[in-house]
């Protein structure tokens, strides 16, 4: 029993993974409760998709993958603030018209050149088979993210909070947006690699959310959310050794898991305390 | 001139391009009333949510559109619910219930040894499909395609102004949930043809489309139709043509004749404007 849990140590891959999925697993969860106080939480799905053209033509022409998907992710994003702009189409509309022609626009060049890229590894992240010059991208991605995340810190609390109120205060909000939207990319991109395109949106909201359940201040929120990132992360790289190679599945599967806990059990804005909440507004 | 002729000569492009068709007939006209519900994204949860359902139904040896409707109306409702009782935003839920779905669907795929394939649930497989499937797809779709249509003035109101329906006295609930099991049958039979993923185009990129170039919703709906019976159309053949992706051909016919629109609108495009800046910002729609 005890041989077959401690099996998946034994591999080199694994412990990569292991490692690789909680350090991506972290700086998302950091970056999650921007994300899902800035309402954008969207934004990380769309840009999620958007990045795939530029992955297939990143292998296609021999490039770091994450140059590829860094820039169409960021055209994706221009593109939308363009056309909800210019347009009366709501905001949602403009996300869903504008990242599914890039995701199209990816498979297109995918079935094209189909020998270079593994159109699977892009849907569901490639974690067990990361190779070395991969997770030197991804240290690259999270060490700018956290820098980035700690010296603009309080501009991006404030933004996030109250952007009129950090423009009243001299902070150059147009800046802030496109940091934040820069960072997205990015984290994006790193996490495309551990879970893939279609479950990126999870590491980058559902940390967030199931901290934002617990606690009311913002220090507490990103412990929160990081402590649970890192650790479903390494849980879920751990199980998807049983799981016949999930990674992405399992990881997210444990988030789902941990904020149906917060959500029902949570001290304050849980569902079982506003029913006690309720039953005792009643019998005062 | 035989080469071109060529793709009409195989069954299975046939068969594919009545389907794609057919398909892009519902989305359309379902599409537009997304489009003015702020339900785009709607479709994209769904879409992703089936998942579960469909490797649930396998397992269960059930009718995997039966387990597909299940647990996408599921994360519907559960985004309701949880953005009723929590503090979270509409979006952030949305987010949250659909990867989880997805994400457990995933695991249990691992675990069922069945002959589905992953693949042609994410990407469609709509040059495969057998004329069983072409059956059911016409069937559902046309039945989908009836009740839209029957219910269209009443559907108009709830997605234009539900507090106005109310008041009407339309059962705004009712409404609600048929909206939304619309929405989930719709997926479910285009996930064959196109996929998950790029389902969520087709039921928004019309309705779009349309928005940009009329203020009247009959209008609305025969654009968005067209639209998008000519990108099935165009989608298919060239597919065929290029040897590309089926389903990507289709979208991105789609997304051009969205740019194009884009640019080129009478009234709200792009070159339009800068001459005569646009003022009616929302449409008051009709529906006779």
């Amino acid at each position: 029993m005890i041989e077959t849990l401690l099996m998946p140590f034994q591999y080199e891959y694994m412990l990569k993974a292991i490692f690789v999925s909680g350090l991506i697993g972290g700086v998302c969860a950091f970056l999650s409760c921007f994300v899902t106080l800035k309402g954008w939480s969207l934004m990380g799905d769309a840009l999620s998709h958007s990045i795939v053209p530029g992955v297939a033509v990143a292998y296609q022409l021999g490039w770091p993958f994450a140059a590829g998907a860094f820039i169409t992710g960021l055209l994706a994003a221009l593109g939308m603030g363009f056309v909800k702009t210019k347009t009366r189409l709501r905001e949602d509309a403009v996300i869903g018209v504008v990242f599914t022609s890039f995701f199209a626009l990816g498979l297109l060049l995918i079935s094209l050149f189909p020998a270079r890229v593994d159109l699977r590894s892009i849907v569901f992240g490639n974690i067990l088979g990361i190779s070395d010059p991969d997770i030197l991208q991804i240290l690259i991605i999270s060490g700018i993210t956290l820098l980035v995340l700690g010296m603009k810190w309080n501009d991006l609390k404030l933004f996030c909070f109250d952007p009129n109120q950090a423009r009243a205060l001299g902070i150059n909000t147009t800046v802030l947006h496109f940091t934040l939207l820069t960072l997205l990319s990015a984290t994006a991109v790193a996490a495309l690699q551990t879970v893939g395109a279609c479950l990126v949106v999870a590491m980058l909201v559902t940390p967030g959310a199931t901290a934002y359940l617990l606690t009311d201040r913002f220090g507490i929120m990103i412990g929160i959310a990081v402590s649970m990132g890192v650790s479903s992360s390494l849980a879920g790289a751990y199980a998807s050794y049983f799981f016949d190679g999930s990674t992405g599945g399992c990881i997210v599967t444990l988030q789902s898991i941990l904020f149906v806990v917060a959500l029902v059990f949570g001290p304050k804005h849980g569902l079982l305390a506003a029913r006690a909440k309720r039953k005792a507004a009643f019998l005062a | 001139m035989e080469s071109l002729l060529e793709p009409f000569q195989y069954p299975f492009m046939i068969r594919a391009m009545i389907v794609g068709i057919a398909i892009g007939a519902v989305c359309a006209v379902l599409s537009c009333f997304l489009v003015l519900r702020g339900w785009s994204l709607m479709g994209d949860a769904i879409s992703h949510a089936v998942l579960p359902g469909i490797v649930g139904a396998y397992a269960l040896h059930l009718p995997l559109a039966v387990g597909a409707i299940a647990s996408g109306l599921f994360c519907a409702i559960a985004t309701g619910y949880i953005k009723e009782h929590s503090r979270v935003k509409e979006d952030t839920v949305m987010g949250v219930v659909f990867t989880g779905l997805f994400a457990f669907g995933l695991v249990l795929f691992t675990k069922v040894k069945s002959d589905l394939h992953l693949d042609h649930i994410l990407f469609g497989n709509i040059l495969g499909l057998d004329p069983g499937d072409l059956r059911d797809t016409l069937v559902i779709g046309g039945l989908c395609l009836a009740i839209i249509l029957t219910l269209r003035r009443d559907l108009l109101l709830f997605c234009f102004d539900p507090g106005h329906a109310r008041t009407l006295g339309l059962r705004i609930g009712l409404l609600n949930y048929l909206l939304l099991t619309l929405l989930a049958v719709t997926i479910v039979v285009s996930l064959k043809a196109v996929g998950i993923i790029l389902v969520v185009a087709m039921l928004v990129t019309p309705g779009c489309i349309a928005y940009l170039l009329t203020d009247r919703f009959n209008r609305m709906l025969w654009i968005a139709t067209g639209s998008a019976v000519f990108s099935s159309f165009v989608g298919v053949y060239l597919s065929f043509i290029i040897n590309a992706a089926t389903s990507s051909c289709i979208v991105l016919t789609q997304s051009l004749i969205f740019l194009a629109a884009l640019a080129f609108a009478p009234r709200h495009g792009l070159l339009r404007r800068r001459k005569s800046p646009d003022t009616s910002p929302t449409a008051i729609p009709d529906a006779r």
